[in-house]
């Protein structure tokens, strides 16, 4: 019996950590948490648009089931309201206006009617609610103690179609909430950010008489040419360091993935094939990840950068077109069913390059543009699903999705 | 006021910089050729020329994942490279490659470009100047039909004729 129980729970320690498992019927072991608004300043409107922000952040958290009750309280009163006493946790919080129009928010955890943590935040003003929301959830499943959610807070860099041959590229959060357009007008596609800091990105421009990368700092607004080449220039991957990128060139019609050094502005050519080669990633710092037909269909495969050698990656599918690494993790786009134009095209997989396990992640629609977190929790993806564009979040070890439609306009292509 | 001017140098390094690399696969004069295409295009007669020559060329249509040519599709290639080789001589050929909605990804970009490198290879094996004919995808980026239907796909996966003086 001993042994037994020994087995098994080094079975179980096993499983855990491999995020190709499906996690099933959690739900029903979170606890459970309300959220109560005191604020007096602003509108209704406006209270009920950072309430339903705050209680997705919450949801997206996936360690919590949380009520969808909207309550109101004293935000100094010592226990919460009579219809979450039986809550195991509650989140009150206040916003009011500070100096110079400020955006300020207080916020109160609770747990069994004693307060276990208290923290403030501040914004230049309320437009930027949705930032203070996503700040209050991390620092919730920080308390908590669950692996971090950094990506919460980071910026989403897309680009849209808007018209035919006209692009604009927009800044948002991960929600989609807030969205500023940083170029508008001409044909600008697959932005990247250059850096860890997302202080500026890569960009390939289609205005110029041949494809051209270009790069643009956020702050200064300054726009500088990296490089260009006839048929496709593409920055796929940028280094951790940022000092290296992958991009997709093509000068004599053959598109490769290249290695450009952002300090010696020099540039090699990885892959050597006729086909196509496209959207290098970088496994380590000595291999890639990139896509090819090679075996007359596109799939995913990896190189070692000085290296001929090429490793076939996956092996499930007939059609594997996108690919994002982290780690041992591959996720990538496969269209599954025969019928080139059926309702239930491209669906995203996860694979371990150290076991044989496959999860599917998505179900329907035409799911692309996969793109892991840097710590590797969460992949951002693009779903158009019935003339719906919208950017979705999988929380790999919570098993659960999260859709964010986009207004207008079709996403061409996204970095996170 | 020194600050400014360091400042100012050291932003025109980074430009210049960017704009003048000798890397073999890297084009150092695409931002050159572009502002002498801007300076072209006030001759009236040069567009309207251009926009004549264009019509006469059609472009040539895909089927879905495939980047030959259609037998159907070689009358028309024919006839493209016969206004190419005579009444377009003097002009530079751009290769539009453009797909249609299934798929955003770089993949779907090459493929859009490979259909334009086929269309290419069959220009110079008519005897069109190679050097005369520059390439781009445009993905799913250029539709001309946004219908949810196989015939107006269809009218996406095409590669289109540019003429640049």
């Amino acid at each position: 019996m001993k042994i037994f129980f020994m087995w098994l729970l080094a079975l179980s320690i096993t499983f855990a950590a491999d995020a190709t498992i499906d996690v099933i019927k959690k739900v029903d072991t979170l606890p459970s948490l309300a959220v109560e608004d005191a604020s007096v300043k602003y509108d209704n409107a406006f209270k009920m648009q950072f309430y339903k922000m705050l209680v997705a952040d919450l949801n997206v958290l996936s360690i919590f089931n949380v009520d969808g009750s909207y309550r109101n309280v004293d935000f100094d009163a010592s226990n919460v309201v009579v219809e979450n006493k039986d809550m195991q946790y509650v989140l009150r919080y206040k916003m009011f206006e500070g100096d110079a129009g400020s955006f300020n928010v207080e916020l109160k955890l609770f747990k069994a009617n004693g307060v276990v943590l208290t923290k403030s935040y501040k914004a230049n003003k309320n437009d930027f609610y949705m930032f203070i929301s996503h700040a209050m959830a991390y620092d919730v499943n920080e308390y908590m103690g669950e692996p971090s959610v950094e990506w919460m807070k980071k910026k989403v860099i897309f680009s849209k179609n808007t018209t035919p041959k006209k692009t604009e590229i927009v800044v948002s959060d991960y929600t989609l909430t807030y969205q500023h357009t940083i170029i508008a007008g001409g044909f600008n596609i697959f932005p990247k950010w250059a850096n860890q800091e997302q202080t500026s990105f890569y960009f390939t421009s289609l205005d110029s008489k041949k494809p051209t990368l270009k790069q643009l700092d956020i702050k200064t607004g300054q726009t500088k040419v990296l490089m260009s080449s006839d048929g496709m220039m593409i920055c796929s991957d940028v280094s951790a360091d940022s000092t290296k990128l992958l991009v997709t060139m093509a000068p004599s019609g053959q598109p490769d993935v290249y290695l450009y050094n952002t300090n010696t502005k020099k540039s090699s050519k990885i892959t050597n094939y006729s086909g196509i080669d496209v959207g290098g990633q970088f496994l380590d710092d000595n291999t890639v990840v990139f896509v090819s037909n090679r075996l007359g269909y596109p799939n995913v495969f990896s190189q070692k950068i000085n290296s001929g050698a090429v490793e076939q990656m996956i092996f499930y599918g007939k059609s594997n077109s996108a690919c994002s690494v982290n780690g041992e993790y591959i996720v990538y786009k496969a269209r599954e069913s025969s019928d080139s134009f059926s309702g239930n095209t491209f669906n995203l997989h996860l694979i371990s390059t150290k076991t044989d396990f496959i999860r599917r992640l998505t179900a329907t629609g035409v799911n692309e543009f996969p793109r892991f977190s840097k710590d590797g929790d969460a992949i951002l993806f693009i779903k158009n699903y019935m003339s719906q564009s919208s950017i979705g979040i999988i929380r790999l070890n919570h098993d659960k999705n999260y859709l964010f439609p986009l207004k207008s306009g079709k996403i061409q292509s996204m970095d996170w | 006021m020194k600050n400014i001017i360091l400042s100012s140098v050291a932003v025109a390094v980074l430009v210049f910089s960017g704009c003048s690399s000798k890397e073999p696969s890297v084009d150092g004069s695409a931002t050159q050729a572009t502002d002498s295409s801007n300076a072209m295009s006030g001759s009236e007669s040069m567009e309207s020329r251009i926009a004549g020559l264009e019509k006469k060329l059609s472009s040539i249509y895909f089927d879905f994942d495939k980047f030959n040519i259609r037998s159907d599709m070689q009358s028309a290639l024919t006839t493209d490279a016969s206004v190419v080789k005579t009444e377009a001589s003097d002009l530079t050929v751009k290769l539009e490659g453009n797909c249609d909605e299934w798929g955003s990804d770089e993949y779907n970009f090459a493929l859009g470009l490979k259909r334009a490198t086929t269309v290419k290879d069959a220009l110079i094996a008519s005897g069109v100047d190679a050097s005369k004919v520059t390439m781009v995808s445009n993905g799913e980026g250029n539709p001309v039909c946004s219908d949810k239907t196989k015939d107006c796909w269809s009218k996406n996966r095409r590669v289109d004729f540019k003429l640049l003086p």
